[in-house]
Formats: structure tokens, C-alpha cells, sequence
């Protein structure tokens, strides 16, 4: 009996390191070169114990003024697009969640549908309208593009979450006196909150690393940050690995603070949902 | 301050029809029940008044108004929730003056009312609590808080004391009832609870399927329902009824008996000698005894005698297999399995239509 337990406890805790390594290695791997001198970076073996240095990021600072710029641009298309994104869903998940009728079931189907579509299919025969709208290489057509990929997605899961609000929440609020847009903003939104960002963190994760789209729309005054890393691959004099790994160091930093802390408010936002009877 | 007036009121989900055609007249201060058996339609009715559900057909009216179209914000109600409805996120407080933040009222009214009504409830201690952290006695105060501070013309109540255990329940009752004389105000109360409905109510509304059974004061009801359905449904444990023949008829009093009922005159109309009709006496008016004139006899074994002290409740099996109870209201030994004669008077009893 007890060597069993211990061989379970044993073989969970293997599990879990391995799981544990196979996500963290690739990330520790980068910032731990982007700390090292640039000839040490590939020694073999190599050196787990070295003299930090940031020497790496100051040649970033003064020879890639543009990646800093390409973070502007990531930031703003990120928010732009999960403002959006959230919105639409959330309102969407609520007409869902509290109407019914065979035009919208059949809309949630093709909702569904849409999303099963490479996007690249539907993308591509965008480009000349874009052009034709003069929105090429704009922040716009980004954050549009980006918030349309998951407002479907987002629709469907608001309306998961919203469904677990008893309507009679809404029926209070309507004797109470508040119309539909107040009772959303009023009770359905901050009831809703853990649901509004989960769908808050798929975004600004795809948004922040989006490649493809931003590759085809942009070319200069909207350049996210994954375009400049990848300049950075196909530089002329070569790849400076020291300075690649420090962009890539930057360029993960936010995205993971972000992810780790909604995550903290996810979990508490679930617990405090099931218990509150 | 108002009375309703209901018109003729349907209301259909689809090709179902739930409410058939319902007219109820309230008075402006009264207490009204509506009663009926589960999936009747009460709250259906209810949430037709407060307008959360369309209204078919017919006309409502509150005060002078007529309220078929008007949003339920106008319609000067409030309604008490079975699960209560409060809003989680927010505090007793918040939950309270929602809506008359809603409608811009001054702060300082705001605050008034509130610690009014916290006053009437005693909610003061609670106020800045979250709805989780009160237990469901609580829960159901601030819900009527919630109904209070809005100082409208009718209350509207959907079952809201069924979540609360027997002791809570009475303290509520009792609570409801201050609450209705101190205020004035005209409420309506759906309930499944016999005793709230009897307690509570200036006037109760009979409702089946969709239909009204009958609309009287809680005495009258007991003592002259209208029909079979309202004689069952009022009183508890259920009246008995015992099927019989009309063996005579004379001014106003008919003559009925089967092997198990010997012959009695009760007080009816519309029979003629032959028909099948229904016997029904309470329970409470079944007592013990040798047949005499004047009196009603029910004969039977006994097959089940529950002493519960205070009094005595036999179950009673005819020779044609017809089940009748009676509450003695006093402490008795009846052996199970003997024969008993009960008898009642005539007065109390009633006949329905087979
Ligand atoms: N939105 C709806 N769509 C279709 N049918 C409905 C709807 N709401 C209620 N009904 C039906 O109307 C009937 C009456 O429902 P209602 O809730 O008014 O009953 P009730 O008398 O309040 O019952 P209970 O005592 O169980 O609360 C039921 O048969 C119910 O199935
Ligand atoms: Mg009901």
C-alpha cells in the first residue's frame, strides 16, 4: 500500500517536472542567453553558471530603435484589438444567453462554421478591398482582423458564462428600473468578469504574437514587434543572436506578467463563483 | 397607493395556453393570495402584473392605468423574488438603493431610505455586507428592502418564503403581515403554504389550470368553497370525499346515502333523485359516535391511528374500498382493523357534482 502511494506521488511529481520543463526550458533558454556575452551563448557544453551582462540589450536599444517602435504599434493593435474583441463578445453572448429563436441558433452554428474557415482563406481576398479603403499599413485593419478572429469564439463562451446568471438577476434590474444596456453594464459585465477575461487573455496572446496577418497588412508605420524579430533573423550583417534574444526576452516579458496575473484573478474568479450559493 | 383591476387576462407561450381568461378585481390596500397546484399559472399571472411577461390578451389595469404596454419600471411595483434575485457583486447598501441610483435620486434621499428601511427590516447591522455572506433569513429581508425603498403603489411576492426552514418562516410571516398594516400598500403573495394563504390573505384567488376557481375571504373559502377543486384545495389534511346517491329532494335540503353513508339531508342545489353526487367533510369535523337523528354517519375500519398527543388522526377504509381521515383533536385509542362509526353534522358538510 504505502509503496504504491509513494510510486503514484513519485510518478506525478515526474510528470509535472517534465511538464514543467518541456514549457519552461524554451523560455528560460532565451532569457538566460539573452543575459550571456554573445560568444558564449552557443558554447557547448553550455555554461548554466555565467556573469550576467546587458550588454545585449543596450546594442538593442541603440541599434533597433525600430523594434521599440514595433512595440508601440503591438500594444496599441493588442488593446485596440481585445477592447474590441471583448465588447462585441460580450454583448453578443448576452443576446445569445438571454433571447432565443431559430435565427439566432442558426447563427451560433454558423458562428461555429466560420471559425473552422483557415482564416488565411478569408484574409487574403481582403487585401485589395484594404488597399481599396486606403487602410493598409494602419493600426485599424490589425486590431479589426485580430478582434473578428475571436468573436466568435468569445460570443460562445460569454454566453457559457453569462447563462450561469440567473435571468432573475435581470428581472430585478428591469423592475428596478434599468434598461437593457444598464442591466448589461450593471450586472451582467461585472458578474461576467472572470468570463470576459478569459476571452480577454486568448486575444491579447494572439494579438502580441500574431505574425502572418501583420506580415500581409503592414510594412512600415504599423509594424508590430514579431516583424522586426524576424528582420532581425534576416539582417544583412548577419544575426546578432545576443540582441535576437534580448528583443525576443522584451517581447515576452509583458504577455507572460499578463498571462500570470489574470491568471491569479481567473482561478479566484472561479472559486468565488462556486461558492457563492 | 392603488388597486388592480384584471380583465379577461390569457396569456399563451406558443399554442399554449397557460392563463384562460382571468378576471380578479383587488382593492387598493388589500392583501391578495394567489393559491393553486403547481404549473396553475401563479407566477405566470404575477409576472404578467409586474410586466416581466407579455400579456396575451385582456386588459390590466393599475390604479386608472391601463398597463398592458407599460414598462415595468412605470408601473409603480415591486417584486420579491423566490430565489430572492440580489445582486451578488454588490453590498446590502448598493443592493438596496440600486434603483434609485438608477433614477438619479439625491444622495441624501438615497441614504434616508435606506437606513429607513434597514430601520424596518433590521438590516442596519448588514449594510455593507455581500449578499453571500448572509444567511437566507437575511437574504430574504433585504430582498424585500430592495421592494421597500422603492415605495411602490403594489408588492408582488412569488413564493418568497420557501427557501426558509419552519421557524424562519413563521418570523417572516408574521413580518409581512406588520409590514403590509405599517405600509399600507397593496400586495400580492403566491404561495403553496395553506397557512400563509389563510394568515396572510384579506382575500384569496383559487387558481387551476390557467383558470379561477374562486376569490374570497380565507373563512369563506374554507367554509363555502365554490366547488370541488377549492374544497380540496383549501384545508388541511385534505377534505374527504365519498361518493353517494340522491335518494331525495326537498326545499333546499337533499338526501343522500351509500352502503358506506347512511341517509343524510344536506344543504344543496341542483340535484335530482338519482343522480351520483360527492360527499365532502373535514377531517376536523369527524368525531366518534352511535348514529342519532339529525346526525351524518360514516362507517369503516380503522387502518391506520396516528396518536400525536395533542390529538389523533385516523385513517379510515370503507367496505367499497373509499379512504377517509379524521383528526380528533384530542388523545384516543382506536385499534387498527376494528370497525368505527364516525358522525358529523350535516351543516358543515357539502355536496359537489360527481
Ligand atoms: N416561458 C415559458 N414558456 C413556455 N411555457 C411556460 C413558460 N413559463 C411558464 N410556462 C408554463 O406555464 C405553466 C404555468 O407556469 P407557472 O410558473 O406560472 O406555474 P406556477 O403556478 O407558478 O407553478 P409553481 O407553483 O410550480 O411555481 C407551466 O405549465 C409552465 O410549464
Ligand atoms: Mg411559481
Amino acid at each position: 500500500m504505502r509503496t504504491k502511494r509513494l510510486s503514484i506521488g513519485l510518478g506525478k511529481t515526474l510528470a509535472v517536472a517534465a511538464l514543467l520543463f518541456w514549457s519552461l526550458f524554451p523560455i528560460a533558454f532565451i532569457v538566460m542567453s539573452s543575459l550571456k556575452p554573445g560568444q558564449e551563448i552557443f558554447a557547448v557544453p553550455p555554461a548554466y553558471l555565467f556573469t550576467p551582462t546587458f550588454e545585449n540589450y543596450a546594442s538593442l536599444w541603440n541599434r533597433w530603435g525600430s523594434f521599440f517602435d514595433g512595440l508601440l504599434n503591438s500594444t496599441i493593435v493588442t488593446a485596440g484589438a481585445t477592447a474590441l474583441a471583448v465588447s462585441a463578445s460580450t454583448c453578443a453572448g448576452y443576446v445569445y444567453s438571454r433571447n432565443a429563436g431559430r435565427f439566432l441558433n442558426a447563427s451560433v452554428v454558423f458562428l461555429i462554421v466560420v471559425r473552422l474557415i483557415p482564416p488565411i482563406v478569408v484574409t487574403l481576398p481582403l487585401f485589395p478591398i484594404i488597399n481599396a479603403m486606403g487602410l493598409n499599413d494602419t493600426h485599424i485593419v490589425l486590431i479589426v482582423l485580430y478582434a473578428t478572429f475571436f468573436v466568435s469564439l468569445g460570443a460562445i463562451l460569454m454566453r457559457t458564462f453569462i447563462d450561469q446568471i440567473p435571468r432573475e438577476l435581470d428581472e430585478a434590474a428591469q423592475i428596478d428600473g434599468a434598461k437593457p444596456l444598464t442591466i448589461l453594464l450593471r450586472v451582467i459585465v461585472p458578474l461576467a468578469a472572470p468570463g470576459i477575461l478569459a476571452v480577454a487573455v486568448f486575444v491579447v496572446v494572439f494579438s502580441w504574437n500574431e505574425f502572418l496577418f501583420a506580415f500581409i497588412f503592414t510594412a512600415t508605420k504599423a509594424k508590430t514587434t514579431p516583424l522586426v524579430i524576424s528582420e532581425m533573423i534576416g539582417s544583412i550583417d548577419g544575426v546578432d543572436w545576443g540582441i535576437l534574444f534580448a528583443a525576443s526576452t522584451v517581447q515576452l516579458a509583458p504577455v507572460l506578467l499578463f498571462v500570470v496575473l489574470m491568471n491569479r484573478y481567473l482561478v479566484a474568479g472561479l472559486t468565488a463563483g462556486a461558492t457563492k450559493g | 397607493m392603488a388597486g388592480l383591476r384584471l380583465q379577461k387576462l390569457r396569456k399563451a407561450f406558443g399554442a399554449a395556453q397557460i392563463i384562460k381568461g382571468v378576471d380578479i378585481d383587488i382593492a387598493d390596500g388589500e392583501f391578495v393570495v394567489f393559491v393553486g397546484p403547481s404549473g396553475c399559472g401563479k407566477s405566470t399571472l404575477l409576472r404578467m402584473i409586474a410586466g416581466l411577461e407579455d400579456i396575451t390578451a385582456g386588459d390590466l389595469f393599475i390604479g386608472d392605468q391601463r398597463c398592458n404596454d407599460m414598462e415595468p419600471r412605470d408601473r409603480g411595483i415591486a417584486m420579491v423574488f423566490q430565489s430572492y434575485a440580489l445582486y451578488p457583486h454588490l453590498t446590502v447598501y448598493d443592493n438596496m438603493s440600486f434603483g434609485l441610483t438608477l433614477s438619479k435620486t439625491p444622495k441624501a434621499e438615497i441614504e434616508t431610505r435606506v437606513r429607513e428601511a434597514a430601520r424596518i427590516l433590521k438590516l442596519e447591522e448588514l449594510l455593507d455586507r455581500k449578499p453571500a455572506n448572509l444567511s437566507g433569513g437575511q437574504r430574504q429581508r433585504v430582498a424585500i428592502g430592495r421592494a421597500i425603498i422603492r415605495k411602490p403603489a403594489v408588492f408582488l411576492f412569488d413564493e418568497p418564503l420557501s427557501n426558509l426552514d419552519a421557524a424562519l418562516r413563521m418570523d417572516m410571516r408574521m413580518e409581512i403581515a406588520r409590514l403590509h398594516k405599517e405600509l399600507g400598500a397593496t400586495m400580492i403573495y403566491v404561495t403553496h403554504d395553506q397557512v400563509e394563504a389563510m394568515t396572510l390573505a384579506d382575500k384569496i384567488v383559487v387558481l387551476d389550470a390557467g383558470k379561477v376557481q374562486q376569490i374570497g375571504r380565507p373563512i369563506d373559502l374554507y367554509k363555502k368553497p365554490a366547488n370541488r377543486f377549492v374544497a380540496g384545495f383549501i384545508g388541511s389534511p385534505k377534505m374527504n370525499f365519498l361518493d353517494v346517491r340522491v335518494t331525495g329532494v326537498s326545499n333546499g335540503a337533499v338526501t343522500v346515502e351509500s352502503p358506506t353513508v347512511a341517509s343524510v339531508a344536506i344543504e344543496a342545489e341542483g340535484f335530482s333523485v338519482g343522480d351520483r353526487a360527492v360527499l365532502g367533510v373535514r377531517p376536523q369535523l369527524l368525531r366518534r359516535g352511535q348514529q342519532q337523528p339529525g346526525l351524518g354517519v360514516i362507517r369503516g375500519t380503522v387502518s391506520l391511528a396516528e396518536r400525536l398527543g395533542a390529538e389523533t388522526i385516523v385513517s379510515l377504509e370503507t367496505a367499497s374500498g373509499e379512504r377517509a381521515l379524521a383528526v380528533i383533536p384530542q388523545d384516543e385509542v382506536f385499534e387498527t382493523g376494528s370497525a368505527v362509526e364516525f358522525v358529523f353534522e350535516p351543516d358543515a358538510a357539502h355536496l359537489f357534482a360527481a
